[in-house]
């Protein structure tokens, strides 16, 4: 593991599931076809145009309190309800030789610290993979530290991106090269910013939890999973206008049936009397619609890293891609509560598909 | 396609039909309301995509031989008399109104009207009392969502007479101002509209504007110039020292839900299709409805918080992260709807 400093936690890190590794690594065979340029500061590789390669010294570094090592694996995938393998990226923290010979998991292996950390997320990609970054969404550093390729680069090297998170909540990171395509392939995971009395507290001077579930929604649309990581770059139509899901996932884990039920931490296990906290993060691109249960007594206390002026009781809310909201669920009675997430067209409201995970209270 | 059927302004694409006359209607800071004029005139014409296809618009534009997408941003003062004047140059009737103001629109001839007609060939002049301090959407109503959808929209604001730095009373503060106006475009049916059909196709978007441009990343053609370029287009992009807090007005003309994510700077959310919230949120993304979805929040130029070693300068994006918005003919990503915002 890249993490240098090791906390004691009272729960577990989000969680990933394990890909499988294929034999043949992510596309660097081109493709994207004509149109496009790369002329002026657009400089390509392996078929693709406006990408800006570099891998610079990263500016005032200092000793870091939290340091995570991440490369790419592009050669993963993910076994569906169906049976079917679905073809996913992502990033490992198998560091070594920068994703050469990497697999991973889906998510990505969860970034975790404490308001105030000085932080550095060293990217390591083999020449192999491409070119990607790492953008870690919601927090706003320097320029430099946002690994958005067409204002500073994309690395095509090690580059150690540098931060300070200020404001705890739940966050995420992903690749923002050719972004509309390396999201949707899984190259993201769970960014969590504790405050500084750590895990088990949500805000300063605010609520106390005792676990936490974790539930990272999106949707996968297969035909995007047979492109290589340059496609449409060059201006090629390779479609990526239109999302049309197959599969509806949580956190990993197919969600359309039961496969995220009865399974921490996605699903939550807690007695009566005690609390959860459940970290939403609207991960796919289609708007989603999420119903909890009133049983659950859910209070919204955070979204997108902020804490709300006024926490806010729940049973049903609308979420856009890249939205996070963080909720304490106290329910007072036992039973098997089931939380579920339509996905929804962005343009019809028709719902795609829904995923589901659940509750479980026990008195 | 025909090009004979070009604007003679519009032939060379996108860089002279959009910004001609970019300023503001009229408006500073005033201790008196006054009487302002505008023409807007119903133009159209195609512009070229960087796929090289040319698609139809219509727009309010400032001269006959313009295509302003979107019309012009108007920004009025609480008491003002705006008397405008459209012409339609089109053989097509259309309309004007100001959705979700209430008010009537006087005529010439003293009618008070709640839409005003503009027929083929016509021309109209009419008046209205601004009232109502916010932030609105211009356009036609009429073919709905087809006119809206094809161009026929701009922003107008109305500031409260008592203040120069707020939205509404005792909202939060700002000190320069910008509208976002979004829009998805499906070709097929910009044809469509263009031979007066009402499309019959499912909706398929295949470019995505911010202010009636898509970004060109550097290296791109076209990138860097403020005509052509969302990201550099001065309507859109944000320059700001710290301090220099920006209210924005977002509108979502298009028929796609769409995800607004500013990176540097969460957004303090001030209000939602014209209702100003309970509580003010801040947010890294927000849901901008579709179908005239509309937001107002401010962009509070502050140091970007989770600097290290802190950092008062650079430059950052503005993007949907509905990310097929990001892209152009199916492809280009970075061609889509966003744009910079440069810490100076």
């Amino acid at each position: 593991m890249g993490r240098r400093r090791r906390r004691t936690t009272t729960t577990e890190p989000a969680p990933t599931t394990e890909t499988t590794t294929t034999t043949t690594s992510g596309g660097m065979d081109g493709g994207g076809g004509g149109g496009g340029g790369m002329d002026g500061g657009g400089g390509g590789m392996g078929g693709a145009c406006y990408i800006y390669p570099n891998t610079p010294a990263t500016p005032g570094m200092v000793t870091p309190d939290v340091s995570y090592d991440r490369s790419v694996f592009m050669n993963g995938s993910m076994r569906m309800d169906d049976g079917r393998n679905v073809p996913m990226w992502g990033f490992t923290d198998n560091f070594a030789d920068g994703g050469m010979n990497a697999s991973g998991s889906f998510p990505s292996p969860a970034m975790r610290m404490n308001v105030g950390d000085i932080v550095h997320t060293r990217l390591n990609v083999s020449m192999m993979n491409g070119v990607h970054t790492v953008h870690h969404h919601g927090i706003e550093p320097a320029d430099h530290a946002d690994g958005v390729g067409h204002v500073t680069w994309d690395v095509d090297g090690t580059y150690t991106y540098q931060w300070r998170p200020m404001s705890p909540g739940t966050y995420f990171y992903h690749c923002h090269t050719n972004t509309v395509l390396h999201a949707e392939m899984g190259m993201y995971g769970a960014l969590i910013v504790d405050p500084p009395e750590g895990p088990g507290t949500l805000l300063s001077g605010g609520p106390t939890y005792n676990s936490e579930a974790f539930w990272v929604v999106d949707e996968i649309d297969s035909r995007w999973h047979t492109l290589n990581w340059t496609a449409g770059t060059c201006g090629a139509d390779v479609g990526l206008n239109v999302l049309e899901p197959d599969y509806f996932v949580i956190t990993g884990v197919d969600g359309s049936g039961s496969s995220a039920m009865n399974l921490p931490p996605i699903s939550g296990q807690m007695r009566v009397g005690q609390k959860l906290l459940a970290r939403y993060i609207c991960a796919g691109y289609h708007p989603q619609e999420v119903r909890i249960p009133s049983g659950l007594n859910a209070k919204i206390y955070i979204s997108d890293g902020r804490a709300l002026p006024t926490p806010q009781r729940t049973t049903k809310f609308r979420a856009i891609s890249g939205e996070r909201y963080d909720m304490i669920i106290e329910p007072t009675q036992p039973g098997n509560y089931v939380v579920e997430f339509d996905i929804k067209d962005w343009i019809t409201g028709n719902v795609w598909g829904t995923a589901r995970t659940n509750v479980v209270v026990t008195a | 396609m025909d090009r004979r059927n070009f604007l003679k302004a519009g032939s060379a694409g996108l860089a002279s039909v959009v910004l001609g006359g970019s300023g503001l209607l009229s408006w500073s800071p005033r201790a008196h309301a006054e009487t302002l004029t505008k023409t807007l005139y119903i133009t159209d014409g195609f512009v070229s995509m960087i796929t090289g296809e040319d698609v139809y618009f219509k727009g309010f534009s400032n001269a006959r031989n313009m295509l302003n997408l979107p019309g012009e941003s108007i920004i009025v003062q609480e008491g003002d008399t705006v008397e405008l004047t459209i012409v339609n140059t089109l053989g097509s009737n259309h309309q004007f109104d100001i959705n979700g103001y209430n008010g009537r629109f006087t005529l010439s001839n003293g009618d008070r009207v709640r839409v005003v007609n503009i027929p083929s060939g016509g021309e109209v002049s009419f008046s209205f009392v601004a009232a109502n301090p916010g932030s609105y959407l211009y356009l036609d109503p009429s073919n709905a969502p087809y006119n809206r959808l094809v161009g026929l929209h701009g922003g107008l604001a109305i500031m409260p007479g008592n203040s120069s730095t707020r939205l509404y009373d005792g909202s939060p503060r700002f000190v320069q101002q910008h509208f976002w106006i979004f829009n998805d475009i499906d070709p097929v049916w910009h044809n469509a509209i263009r031979n007066g059909n009402r499309p019959n196709t499912r909706y398929v978007p295949r470019y995505f504007s911010l202010n009636g441009l898509g970004g060109r990343p550097p290296g791109a053609p076209g990138a860097h110039d403020p005509n052509i370029d969302a990201i550099t287009d001065p309507r859109s992009a944000l320059h700001g020292h710290v301090g220099d807090r920006t209210l924005i007005r977002m509108f979502n003309v298009g028929k796609a839900d769409q995800s607004v994510h500013a990176h540097a700077n969460h957004m303090e959310w001030l209000t939602e299709n014209g209702q100003v919230r309970d509580d003010v949120w801040e947010k890294d993304c927000l849901y901008l409805e579709s179908n005239i979805g509309a937001i107002d929040a401010i962009y509070p130029f502050e140091s970007p918080p989770d600097a290290w070693p802190p950092v008062n300068t650079g430059a950052y994006p503005m993007h949907l992260h509905t990310e097929m918005s990001q892209t152009a003919g199916g492809g280009y990503y970075m061609f889509g709807a966003m744009t910079d915002i440069y810490f100076e």
